[in-house]
C-alpha cells in the first residue's frame, strides 16, 4: 500500500538532531530534551500507527511503501529513496524508535551534568534517523546511506569525550573497521547492481542470480556485517567501544546498530538462501564467535567490557540463526536481546553513576542492599532472560537458534547441489566434492558449539551479577553508592518488563498468532534443503538448555556466591595463571592485529609520508618547481638590468638579425 | 665610364648608413645622456638623408611624379618637427633627472627593471 506520511518516522528525528545540533548550545536545556525525546517519541507514535496497519493486512502483502523521490538516475540505474515497512523492519522501528525513546530518556539523568549534553542529543537523534533510514530502506544503496550514517554516530559518540586521548583512539578504532566491513558491503552492491542492474530489494528478490554471484555478492556483503555487527574476525572495535557514555553502549552498541548486520541478512533472505556456503560461513563465523566473546566475558572486570563481549556473543547467536536459515529466530533474539541488553548496560550505567564512574567490578558489590534496588531488580530480570534460567524471553529466542541450528537442512542443499548447474568453472570442482561430502554435520556440530556457548553465557552473566550486586561492598568508603533518579530507573523498568514480555512473541508453538514466527510468515525467505528435521524433540532440546542454564548459574555461585568476594577470580587465576591472563587480555588478538596490520599500515604510511609525500610530492614537485622558477628568474634577470643603453644595443642586434633575415637572405 | 665627380645615389645612401651607425653607436656607447640625445639627432638626419635621396632618385624611373617628388620632403619636414620635439622632451627630462639624482649619466639610470 502506497502512503505519503512514512517519510516522517526518519525525518522527525532528523530534525530533532538539526535543531539539537545547531541550536542547541542556546536554547535552554529543558526545550532541548523536550525536543529531543518529542522526535523519537512522535516517531515512535507514527510507527505505532503504522504497525497496526501492517498487522491488519496479510502478511505477505503487508507493507505500507513510499517512494520519497528519486536520488539519482544515471544511465540504467536509478535510485529511489524509498521506504518499505513490513512487519520486519516496522517491528524494528519500533525497536529502534521505543528503546531509543527510553534511552533519550534515560539519557536526561545520566548526561545532565555533563557540558557537551546538547552536542550528545544532536548525535543520539541523528542516529535514531539513520537507523531508522538503514531499516526502511527498500534498497541497499539506500541502505548503505544509514548504514555509513549509524557508523559515524557510532563514532561521534564512542569519541564523545574526545579530549580523552584513549576515547577518541577507540572512536577512530571503530569508525576505521567499519570502514573495512563497509568496504565488502560497497563491492557486494556492486556485484549485483552489475550482474543484475538492480539495487532495490523488491528487483533483486526476482532478479535470477548464478550460484557464484549470489555467493559473491552475499559473501561481500556479509563482510560489510562482520563490520557492522562485531563478527569474527572484526569485533575489536566493539569492546573499546564503550568508552563512550553507558547509553550509548546500550542504544548503538548493544541493543540496535549493532544488530544492522543481522538485519541485512534477514532482510536479504532470499539472496542468501541461494548462496548455501556463504550460509554456512554465517553460521560457523556465528557460533565461533559467539563461544569466544563468552569466553573473553569469563574474565573481564570491567563491567561495560563484560556485557560488551556478551553483546559480541550474542550477536554472534543471531548470525547463527540467519546462517541456518531460521532468519525468524534470528531476527526474534535481535529483539529480544534489544529488551534485555539495553537493560543490563542501562543498569551498568546506573551503578556507574552511583558509583561516581567506577566501572572495575572489583570495587564494586552488595550493591542491592546498598540502596541501588531499582538497578539491582532489573539487572537480574535482565540476566535471567540472557542467561535463560527462567523461560522468559532470552530463553526462547537463544533456545529457538540452537535448536534450528540443530534441525536445519540449509547446507543440505550445498550437497544435494548438481555440480554441472554452475556457470562458474572455477566452482566446479569445489561443488564435486562438496557433493560428495556430507555437510549436514555442520548444523549438529553449530549446536553444540552454541550449547557450550550458552553454558559460558549463563557463567559469566551470573558472575557480573553476583560481583555487582551481592555480597560485601569492595569500593572506597568515601563513596557512597546512590539509586539513579526516576528518569533513569523507569526505563529500566519499562526495558526490563519487556524482557519478561517479550518471551511472548518468541513463545516456541506455531500456532499463536502473535509469535514472531508466525508473524512474519512469508517475509522471509525458506532455505532451499527443505524443511528442518525433528533431531530432537522440542521439550528435550528445552531441557537441556535449562540444564545448561542452571549449570553455568551454579559453577557461577559455587565461585562467587554472596560473601566469598573475588575468591572465585583469585581461584580462577591460580589454578590457570596463563589462560587467565590470557583471556583477561582479550586473547591478544588485539595485539595480534597491532603487530601484523596496524603496524606495517603505519610503517607503509611512514614510508610513503618520507618517500612520496616529503621527498617526490614536496621535494620535486612543490619545492622544485619553485626552484626551477626561480633559477629562470636569476638567469634572466640578467637581461633586465634597467641599463638603456643595452636595452638599445639588444634591440639594434635584434634588427640587424631581422634585417638580415628579411632582406638580405629572403 | 662614370668620372669620380658622378655622384650617384649609392653615395649618398652609404653615406646615409654610415652616420645612422655612428648615432646608432653613440646612443648604445656614450653615457652622458645629451650626447645620447645628439646621437639620436644623428640618426634622425640619416633618416632623412635617405628620404631626400629616394626623393632625388626615385626607385620607379618609368613615371617620375610630382607628388612622389613630394612625398619624400614631405616626411623629412615630419622627422624634423617630430625631432625638435623629441629634443624640447627629451632635454626636459635630463633636466628633471639631473634635479633629482644630480647626474647625466645614463648608466646610473637603472629603475627600467622595477
Amino acid at each position: 500500500m502506497e502512503v505519503s506520511w512514512l517519510y516522517l518516522i526518519p525525518l522527525l528525528p532528523l530534525f530533532g538532531a538539526a535543531v539539537n545540533g545547531l541550536l542547541g548550545r542556546w536554547l535552554p536545556k529543558a526545550w532541548l530534551y523536550a525536543v529531543a525525546l518529542l522526535v523519537v517519541l512522535l516517531s515512535f507514535c507514527i510507527g505505532l500507527f503504522a504497525w497496526s496497519e501492517v498487522a491488519r493486512l496479510p502478511a505477505e502483502a503487508g507493507q505500507l511503501r513510499q517512494i520519497v523521490y528519486t536520488w539519482f538516475s544515471v544511465g540504467s540505474l536509478r535510485v529511489d529513496l524509498g521506504l518499505t515497512f513490513d512487519r520486519l523492519s516496522g517491528t524494528l522501528v519500533l525497536v529502534v524508535t521505543g528503546v531509543g525513546f527510553l534511552i533519550h530518556l534515560y539519557s536526561v539523568g545520566y548526561m545532565d551534568e555533563d557540558p557537551g549534553y546538547w552536542r550528545y542529543f544532536a548525535y543520539l537523534n541523528l542516529f535514531v534517523s539513520m537507523m531508522l533510514l538503514l531499516v526502511l530502506s527498500d534498497n541497499l544503496v539506500a541502505m548503505f546511506v544509514g548504514w555509513e550514517g549509524v557508523g559515524l554516530c557510532s563514532y561521534l559518540l564512542i569519541g564523545f569525550w574526545y579530549d580523552d586521548d584513549a576515547k577518541a583512539y577507540a572512536g577512530r578504532k571503530a569508525f576505521i573497521v567499519n570502514r573495512i566491513g563497509d568496504f565488502g558491503f560497497l563491492i557486494g552492491i556492486f556485484v549485483l547492481y552489475l550482474y543484475t542492474g538492480q539495487v532495490s530489494f523488491q528487483a533483486l528478490k526476482v532478479a535470477p542470480l548464478s550460484l557464484g554471484v549470489a555467493s559473491a555478492a552475499a559473501g561481500l556483503l556479509f563482510v560489510g556485517a562482520t563490520g557492522k555487527s562485531a563478527q569474527l574476525p572484526l569485533y575489536v572495535w566493539l569492546p573499546d567501544a564503550m568508552a563512550g557514555p553507558t547509553p550509548v553502549s546500550a542504544l548503538i552498541h548493544a541493543a540496535t546498530m549493532v544488530t544492522a548486520g543481522v538485519y541485512m541478512v534477514a532482510r536479504l533472505s532470499f539472496l542468501y538462501v541461494q548462496a548455501p556456503g556463504v550460509m554456512a560461513v554465517v553460521a560457523v563465523i556465528g557460533v565461533l564467535t559467539a563461544l569466544i566473546g563468552a569466553v573473553i566475558g569469563t574474565s573481564q572486570t570491567d563491567i561495560k567490557r563484560v556485557l560488551a563481549y556478551s553483546t559480541v556473543s550474542q550477536l554472534g547467536y543471531m548470525f547463527v540463526g540467519v546462517g541456518v536459515g531460521a532468519f525468524a529466530a534470528g531476527t526474534a533474539h535481535l529483539i529480544t536481546h534489544a529488551f534485555f541488553k539495553a537493560c543490563l548496560f542501562l543498569g551498568s550505567g546506573a551503578v556507574i553513576h552511583g558509583l561516581k564512574g567506577e566501572q572495575d567490578m572489583a570495587r564494586m558489590g552488595g550493591l542491592r542492599r546498598l540502596g541501588l534496588k531499582h538497578t539491582a531488580a532489573t539487572f537480574f530480570i535482565a540476566t535471567v532472560a540472557i542467561t535463560g534460567i527462567l523461560p522468559i524471553s532470552g530463553f526462547f529466542s537463544k533456545d529457538e537458534i540452537l535448536a534450528q541450528a540443530l534441525n536445519t537442512r540449509a547446507f543440505d542443499f550445498l550437497t544435494a547441489w548438481d555440480p554441472a548447474s554452475t556457470s562458474v568453472p572455477l566452482l566446479r570442482p569445489l561443488l564435486e566434492a562438496l557433493s560428495r561430502t556430507r555437510l549436514t554435520f555442520f548444523g549438529p556440530a553449530v549446536y553444540l558449539v552454541g550449547t557450550v556457548t550458552a553454558l559460558i553465557t549463563s557463567f559469566y552473566m551470573w558472575r557480573c551479577y553476583l560481583l555487582t550486586f551481592e555480597g560485601e561492598y569492595r569500593g572506597p568508603p568515601e563513596v557512597h553508592p546512590h539509586e539513579a533518579p526516576w528518569v533513569m530507573t523507569l526505563p529500566l523498568w519499562v526495558l526490563a518488563a519487556l524482557s519478561v514480555v517479550g518471551a511472548l512473541i518468541v513463545l516456541p508453538s506455531r500456532q499463536l498468532p502473535f509469535t514472531w514466527e508466525h508473524f512474519t510468515e512469508g517475509v522471509f525467505a525458506r532455505p532451499r534443503g527443505g524443511a528442518p528435521l525433528e533431531r530432537l524433540p522440542e521439550l528435550v532440546a528445552f531441557g537441556i538448555a535449562l540444564v545448561v542454564a542452571w549449570a553455568g548459574f551454579a559453577a557461577a555461585w559455587s565461585l562467587y556466591a554472596p560473601g566469598r568476594g573475588l575468591q572465585g577470580d583469585e581461584r580462577i587465576a591460580r589454578a590457570t595463571p596463563r589462560l587467565r591472563r590470557a583471556l583477561a587480555s582479550a586473547l591478544y588478538v588485539d595485539a595480534l592485529y597491532d603487530r601484523i596490520l596496524v603496524k606495517p599500515l603505519w610503517a607503509t604510511a611512514r614510508g610513503l609520508w618520507r618517500a612520496a609525500d616529503a621527498m617526490i610530492i614536496d621535494g620535486l614537485l612543490v619545492n622544485g618547481s619553485a626552484q626551477l622558477v626561480a633559477a629562470v628568474g636569476s638567469a634572466l634577470r640578467r637581461f633586465q638590468n634597467g641599463d638603456v643603453q643595452r636595452y638599445a644595443a639588444v634591440t639594434a642586434v635584434g634588427v640587424l638579425i631581422l634585417v638580415y633575415v628579411f632582406l638580405v637572405r629572403g | 665610364m662614370r668620372g669620380l665627380l658622378q655622384i650617384g645615389p649609392e653615395h649618398y645612401l652609404v653615406l646615409a648608413a654610415l652616420l645612422f651607425a655612428l648615432g646608432a653607436i653613440g646612443v648604445v656607447l656614450r653615457r652622458n645622456a645629451l650626447i645620447v640625445l645628439m646621437s639620436i639627432e644623428l640618426m634622425l638626419n640619416a633618416v632623412n638623408l635617405t628620404f631626400l635621396t629616394f626623393s632625388r632618385f626615385p626607385l620607379v624611373k618609368s613615371a617620375p611624379t610630382q607628388a612622389g617628388f613630394l612625398s619624400g620632403h614631405t616626411a623629412v619636414f615630419f622627422v624634423i618637427a617630430v625631432a625638435a620635439a623629441e629634443a624640447a622632451v627629451g632635454l626636459a627630462i635630463v633636466i628633471a633627472v639631473f634635479r633629482s639624482r644630480s647626474s647625466v649619466n645614463v648608466d646610473e639610470f637603472d629603475t627600467l627593471k622595477f
